[in-house]
C-alpha cells in the first residue's frame, strides 16, 4: 500500500508519479509531488517509481476562483 | 446612432453642478471623497482623515465606514439614506503590477437587507480617484432618472437628466461613451456604471461597469453582481454614473517608490509570460479554465448543487470555451493586466429576446456564469450559456444568483411542488434550455413567473410554502441560500472547510472570502477542527484585504512563482504576499510586514460583522447553511454516491451501513455532518476571538483598534 493525501492506495510493481496520479484521476495542471517528503519535479513523474509503503503528497495549488 | 446621440445632447439638462480643483494623488490617495445626495441634488465633498487610512485603508473599508455613518439600525435597502459608496483603495489604478483596478461597491442589501460589499474590474474606480476622488457615496433618491457626470479632466461635477432611450446596459453604456467621448480615442478615457431593466424588477440587480476596448472599438462591461446593488442604483433613480479622465500614466497614482513597484511588476510579468500556458492559462481561457477540473474532481454544480459532475459536462468543457472566444489576445479589465483574464466572443447572434437576431458582443463566459447557467440547471450548451450570460448582463441581473435561483426552481418544478400553471406554462425541468431563457425574459422585463423568481431563493421559498404549500422544511433544505444571498457554483459537499467558508462569510456565501475545497478535501491538508478553523482565519483574513487596496485577487494565486513549492507554505504563495506587501509599502510610504496585512483586514472584517449586527443580523443563526450544502438531502443523492457515503458512515461515523435502507442512510449521514459543521462554528469562532454566538469580544475589538463607543455599545447589545 501507499498513502496518498492520507488515503491508503494499492501499491504494485512499477508504480510511478505518473501512473498513481491518473489512478487517482488527478488531472488538475498544478500538483506539487512529495514522495517521502521529497519534492519530484515534473518532468520526472514518469520515470520515478513509488515504492511500496511511501507516503505521497500530491497537493493541488488552487485557492480559488 | 449619430442621431440617438444628438438627441441625447440635445436633452441634457444640469440639475446640479460642482466646480472643483482636482486634489493631487499623494502616495494612493487624493485625499478627499464626493458625497452626492440626490434628493435635494447636494454635491459636497468631505476630507478623508488620518484614521480612515490607518483602520479602514481604502475600497470596501471606506465603503463600510461612509455606511455605518450614513444608516441607522432600522435603515432598509429602499430608504433614502441608504448608500452605494464606490471606492477603488490606495493602490488601485496603478498600472506596473496586474490586477490593479478593481472598485468595490457597498450598500445595504435588498437580498439579505444586511451590508453587501461587490468587486468589479473596469475603469470606474480608478479614475475616479484620479479625477480627485477616494470615493463616492450615493445617497437619496431622484425624482426622475439622472446621471451624474464626474470630469475629472475640467474639474466639475454634475447631476444631469439625459433622455437615454434604453435600458439595455450594453447600450447605455455604448451611447454614454459615445456622448461624452471627443473622439474615437478619447473613449478610452471614459468609463460608465449602469444596470438595466433588471434592476427595477428585480432584487438580483447589478452593476456593469465599462471599460473602452479600442482593439473592439466597444465599451465591454464587467460586473459589480452580488447582492442586488443594480436594484438599489435603480430605487434611486440612477441612469448611470459617468467618469472622465484622460491624463492616466503609470505616475498618476503619485507613489513613493515607483521604482519599488516595478521590479516587483516586472518580477510578476515574467512569470506570468513564462508559465501561464503551462499552469491556468488565464491568458487563454479565463475562469473558465476551471470548467474541466471542477468536473474532474465532482465540484462542478449539477442540478441545484446535488452532483458534482456529469457526462455532458464535456460539451460546455474549458476547451469548448475556449474555442468560442475570439480574437485569441490577451484581454484585460484594466491597464497593465499582464494576467488578462478577460474572454469576449464577438459577432454572437442572438437567437430569443428583443435583440434576437443582432450580433453582439459577450463578455464572458467565465467560470461562475458557464457553471451556474449551465450545469447547475442541467443546461449543457455552450450557446444557451453565451445567450443567458449576454442578457442576464444587459438587462442587469447577477448571472450567479440566476443560475443558482433558477436551479432550484428546477428541482421544486421537478419534485411537483410548483407547475405549469403556477410558471404561467414554463416546463422547467433541469435541462430545458428554452424555458430557462424565458424565464431570464421574465425576470429582466418583470414578467409573469419572473417576478417572482427574481425576488431571489429567500423569498421564492416563502412563496412557495405559502402559496403552494410546499414543506418549509424541504425547501429550506434544498434552497442554496444564507443571509439571503444565493450560493457560488461549487459543489462543497464533501469540503466542511469550505462549507464554513461558504456560510460563515459576512456578506453570504461567494467564494471570496475563502476557498479551501482542494486544500481540505483534495490534498487533506486540513484533517483536524483546529487546522479548518486556522485557514478559516487565515484566508479570509488575507483576501478581505485584496477589497481594501483596489486589487484583484487572481494574480495572487492563479500563476505560482518558481521555487514556490519549495516554501513552507506553498498555499499562500508567500512570494506573491510578500510582493503584495512591498507594493502597499511603495505606495503608501508606510512600512507594513505580513502581520500588519493580516490585521489591517482583521480590523475591517471585524467591523463588517459588528455592522451586521447593527443591523440585526451577524450571530450564529446567521451562519447556519442549508442541508444541500452540507450532505446528500435526498435518497436520489446518497445512491448516485452511495460507495463515498457507505465508507464514511463505516470509517468516520462508526456504522456499518449493511442492512440499513437508504433513508436511514441519509439521516445517519445528516447526523453526522450536522454535527461537525456545529463544531466547526465553535473553533472558528473561538479563533476569530468570538463569542459562542459569533459576536466578536470586547478585547478583541480593543485588540483591534476598533473600539468606537457606537462598535462597542452595538456589540455590548448583543452579548
Amino acid at each position: 500500500m501507499v498513502e496518498v493525501n492520507g488515503i491508503s492506495v494499492n501499491w504494485e510493481e512499477g508504480l510511478t508519479v505518473e501512473k498513481l496520479l491518473k489512478q487517482m484521476n488527478y488531472t488538475f495542471p498544478k500538483i506539487v509531488v512529495r514522495v517521502n517528503g521529497n519534492i519530484v519535479d515534473k518532468k520526472y513523474w514518469a520515470e520515478y517509481y513509488v515504492t511500496d509503503q511511501s507516503v505521497v503528497q500530491a497537493h493541488h495549488l488552487i485557492a480559488g476562483g | 446612432m449619430d442621431n440617438i446621440i444628438e438627441k441625447m445632447r440635445a436633452s441634457r439638462r444640469v440639475l446640479a453642478e460642482y466646480s472643483y480643483k482636482p486634489a493631487l494623488i499623494e502616495k494612493g490617495y487624493s485625499g478627499q471623497t464626493l458625497h452626492i445626495n440626490l434628493s435635494d441634488n447636494t454635491i459636497k465633498p468631505k476630507t478623508v482623515t488620518q484614521q480612515m487610512k490607518d483602520i479602514f485603508i481604502g475600497g470596501k473599508g471606506f465603503g463600510l465606514w461612509y455606511l455605518w455613518n450614513a444608516v441607522k439600525a432600522d435603515t432598509k435597502w429602499n430608504d433614502p439614506e441608504n448608500e452605494i459608496v464606490i471606492s477603488s483603495g490606495p493602490i488601485g489604478g496603478i498600472t506596473q503590477y496586474p490586477g490593479s483596478g478593481k472598485s468595490l461597491v457597498v450598500t445595504i442589501s435588498p437580498l439579505t437587507n444586511s451590508v453587501m460589499d461587490s468587486n468589479v474590474g473596469g475603469y470606474f474606480g480608478p479614475y475616479l480617484k484620479f479625477s480627485g476622488w477616494d470615493a463616492l457615496e450615493i445617497q437619496g433618491k431622484a425624482d426622475k432618472d439622472v446621471v451624474v457626470f464626474i470630469d475629472g479632466d475640467k474639474g466639475k461635477v454634475t447631476i444631469e437628466e439625459i433622455t437615454i432611450d434604453t435600458a439595455a446596459s450594453h447600450l447605455v453604456s455604448k451611447q454614454l461613451t459615445e456622448l461624452l467621448a471627443e473622439s474615437e480615442k478619447d473613449k478610452k478615457n471614459i468609463s460608465i456604471v449602469s444596470s438595466g431593466c433588471g434592476g427595477d424588477h428585480t432584487r438580483i440587480g447589478i452593476l456593469n461597469f465599462s471599460f473602452y476596448d479600442l482593439r473592439r472599438k466597444a465599451a465591454r462591461l464587467k460586473q459589480a453582481g452580488r447582492g442586488g446593488i443594480g436594484t438599489v442604483f435603480r430605487d434611486k433613480k440612477v441612469a448611470a454614473l459617468a467618469v472622465k479622465y484622460s491624463s492616466l500614466s503609470g505616475r498618476s497614482n503619485n507613489p513613493a517608490d515607483p521604482e519599488a513597484i516595478t521590479r516587483a511588476g516586472v518580477k510578476i510579468t515574467r512569470e506570468i509570460n513564462k508559465f501561464d500556458d503551462e499552469q491556468f492559462r488565464m491568458r487563454q481561457i479565463g475562469t473558465a479554465n476551471l470548467m474541466t477540473p471542477m468536473n474532474d474532481y465532482d465540484l462542478l454544480p449539477v442540478h441545484n448543487f446535488k452532483y458534482g459532475s456529469h457526462p455532458d459536462a464535456v460539451k460546455i468543457s474549458s476547451e469548448v470555451m475556449r474555442s468560442r472566444f475570439t480574437q485569441n489576445m490577451p484581454d484585460a479589465c484594466w491597464v497593465g493586466c499582464a494576467l488578462s483574464c478577460c474572454k469576449a466572443v464577438d459577432d454572437f447572434e442572438l437567437k430569443t429576446g428583443p435583440f434576437k437576431g443582432e450580433k453582439v458582443l459577450v463578455d464572458g463566459p467565465e467560470y461562475e456564469n458557464a457553471a451556474g447557467l449551465g450545469s447547475n440547471c442541467g443546461i449543457f450548451d455552450v450557446d444557451y450559456i453565451l445567450e443567458a450570460n449576454f442578457y442576464c448582463d444587459t438587462y442587469g441581473i447577477d448571472t450567479i444568483s440566476t443560475g443558482t435561483l433558477i436551479a432550484f426552481i428546477m428541482e421544486c418544478y421537478e419534485n411537483g411542488i410548483i407547475n405549469k400553471e403556477n410558471t404561467g406554462g414554463l416546463e422547467l425541468n433541469f435541462g430545458n434550455a428554452d424555458a430557462a431563457m424565458e424565464l431570464i425574459h421574465q425576470m429582466g422585463q418583470g414578467r409573469g413567473f419572473g417576478k417572482i423568481a427574481g425576488l431571489g431563493v429567500r423569498r421564492i421559498k416563502k412563496i412557495f410554502a405559502e402559496d403552494y404549500g410546499a414543506d418549509p422544511a424541504f425547501l429550506q433544505d434544498i434552497g442554496m441560500e444564507n443571509k439571503g444571498l444565493e450560493y457560488s457554483q461549487y459543489q462543497a459537499k464533501e469540503s466542511l472547510a469550505q462549507q464554513g467558508g461558504f456560510a460563515l462569510a459576512n456578506k453570504g456565501p461567494q467564494h471570496d472570502e475563502a476557498w479551501l475545497i482542494f486544500m481540505d478535501m483534495i490534498n487533506n491538508q486540513l484533517p483536524t477542527f483546529e487546522k479548518k478553523a486556522e485557514a478559516l482565519y487565515y484566508f479570509p483574513m488575507f483576501r478581505t484585504w485584496f477589497g481594501l487596496q483596489g486589487l484583484c485577487k487572481l494574480p495572487w494565486n492563479d500563476i505560482i512563482p518558481e521555487g514556490n513549492s519549495q516554501t513552507d507554505s506553498p498555499e499562500k504563495i508567500p512570494e506573491h504576499v510578500q510582493n503584495y506587501v512591498d507594493i502597499f509599502n511603495a505606495v503608501t510610504g508606510k512600512n507594513i510586514d505580513k502581520a500588519e496585512m493580516i490585521r489591517q483586514s482583521e480590523r475591517v472584517y471585524n467591523f463588517q460583522r459588528v455592522f451586521n449586527l447593527r443591523l440585526g443580523f451577524g450571530i450564529r443563526e446567521h451562519d447556519a447553511a442549508p442541508y444541500r450544502a452540507l450532505g446528500p438531502v435526498t435518497e436520489e443523492e446518497y445512491e448516485s454516491r452511495a460507495e463515498r457515503y457507505d465508507r464514511q458512515l463505516k470509517e468516520d461515523v462508526g456504522i456499518d451501513p449493511a442492512g440499513m435502507s437508504t433513508a436511514e442512510k441519509v439521516k445517519a449521514m445528516r447526523k453526522y455532518r450536522e454535527g461537525r459543521y456545529k463544531t466547526l462554528i465553535d473553533v472558528v469562532y473561538e479563533r476569530r476571538g468570538w463569542t459562542s454566538n459569533g459576536v466578536p469580544k470586547l478585547e478583541s475589538l480593543q485588540k483591534l483598534g476598533i473600539d468606537f463607543p457606537e462598535v462597542i455599545e452595538v456589540v455590548k447589545k448583543n452579548l
